[in-house]
């Protein structure tokens, strides 16, 4: 093993952070949680990087913006932001890395079972996101879903595929 | 795309670009915490001491909001969009669409906050330069245990270098596609594909040159620790926000402005 092929998932992990960060600023606002696109990238580190430099990849995403960094969603910032009341999702990219991670390893690397991995971790970003959303605005379980969840399913179900064709393109390039 | 640059150091020779980062970076966090709980009346504190920071670091309000144009209009859609979902007394009804005046409230509240948030936000990247960033990430992580300090202050420093050449890539993408009368394409998806799918190839391409660039200079993790620049009136700041920060959270407490609303 080369001193290159020791560096190359830092800095690859490196890149996704900047991706990740990218991905906060294109924020559409249809509520208290905005669509962003960093989910998406958050996903695809996931199927690319694996569950160990992903999960690295996206504490250090977090690092920056508790830093002070504005690179959460829609150019803020700061520690408050995670204990208010998008917290959950952003504390949600952890687990939610970790499995598509897992889920990608586990299972192999074909269109079908990224789409799997990236619904557990979906799964696991909204069951973080919405239960936080619920105790910041002391909200019923219906409202919750529909504040929190139901809006982004749609968006989500598009930020997977578009992931699945990224991740395709992306992974001969890191064999080689 | 473009506003991106503004999230970026600036060169200057202000107390700001002079202050020890572990300072600043402290400062960042307590008003972020402060401001998470503000009512306007501390929003309005924390403006009045932010303003003449941003005119020092030659970053007037008139310019800023200019530049940041398109940040408003999100939180602007953002506080409408309370302003018609938050249930509470109705003040106007356009086409069965309620705005509530408990939703207005919250809206320009949360628009309020989230803007000043961005305003410390760019004063802090304005002022701090990416090696000074790398620095204290290193300093704070070194007491927490399992935690590669080291590492992880690379790849901060990493992030930021890509941060511009993603955007420098973005632009010779959308070049190149135009050039070849892309943006003429009526298919959403297809100018999407044409456009991200070779954006991500050249931005790994470059990450894997880099890796290279690094080997070749006998890149390693044990490197000279950081040293830290120091203004001398850290203590001072350190004072003036922790005051500042004391005051907005009795601001939030006080029922002045809940008059009006």
């Amino acid at each position: 093993m080369t001193q290159t092929d020791s560096l190359r998932p830092m800095v690859h992990a490196a890149l996704f952070v900047a991706l990740i960060c990218v991905g906060a600023f294109i924020a559409i606002p249809i509520g208290p949680v905005p669509i962003v696109l960093q989910n998406m990238f958050v996903l695809l580190a996931g199927l690319i990087l694996g569950p160990a430099w992903g999960t690295a990849c996206v504490a250090v995403y977090l690092l920056i913006g508790l830093a002070g960094l504005p690179v959460f969603a829609g150019g803020t910032s700061g520690i408050g932001k995670i204990f208010g009341p998008t917290g959950g999702y952003l504390l949600g990219y952890l687990p939610a890395v970790l499995v598509t991670g897992t889920i990608s390893r586990f299972l192999g690397q074909t269109p079908f079972r990224d789409i799997l991995a990236m619904i557990g971790g979906s799964i696991m970003l909204y069951g973080v996101g919405v239960p936080w959303l619920k105790l910041a605005f002391s909200l019923s379980w219906g409202q919750a879903l529909a504040l929190g969840l139901i809006p982004f399913l749609l968006g989500d179900a598009v930020k997977i595929a578009g992931a699945v064709v990224m991740a395709r393109k992306i992974r001969p390039l890191l064999k080689e | 795309m473009a506003d991106l640059t503004l999230f970026s150091f600036q060169a200057g020779t202000t107390v700001l670009h002079h202050l020890d980062i572990r300072v600043k970076t402290v400062l960042v966090c307590m008003l972020s915490m402060a401001l998470f709980t503000a009512g306007f009346s501390a929003c309005l504190a924390c403006f009045l001491v932010v303003y003449p920071l941003m005119c020092a670091i030659g970053m007037p309000m008139y310019r800023l909001i200019i530049r940041l144009k398109g940040f408003i209009l999100l939180l602007v859609l953002m506080a409408a969009t309370r302003a018609v979902t938050v249930p509470g007394e109705p003040i106007l009804s356009v086409s069965g669409i309620e705005i509530t005046r408990q939703g207005l409230a919250q809206g320009s509240l949360v628009g309020v906050r989230f803007f000043l948030v961005m305003v410390i936000g760019l004063l802090f990247a304005a002022t701090t330069r990416p090696a000074a960033l790398k620095s204290a990430a290193q300093w704070f992580l070194a007491p927490v245990p399992l935690v590669p300090e080291k590492r992880a202050a690379i790849m901060i420093s990493l992030c930021l270098k890509f941060f511009p050449l993603i955007l420098s890539r973005a632009g010779q993408t959308a070049d190149a596609v135009n050039a070849r009368c892309g943006s003429f394409r009526k298919n959403p998806v297809r100018q999407i594909r044409f456009l991200t799918l070779p954006l991500l190839k050249k931005t790994v391409i470059s990450a894997d040159h880099l890796c290279l660039a690094m080997d070749a200079r006998c890149y390693t993790e044990h490197r000279t620790d950081p040293a830290f620049e120091s203004s001398g009136r850290e203590r001072l700041f350190l004072g003036a926000g922790t005051g500042l920060c004391i005051a907005m959270a009795i601001l939030s407490r006080s029922s002045f402005w809940m008059i009006f609303w």
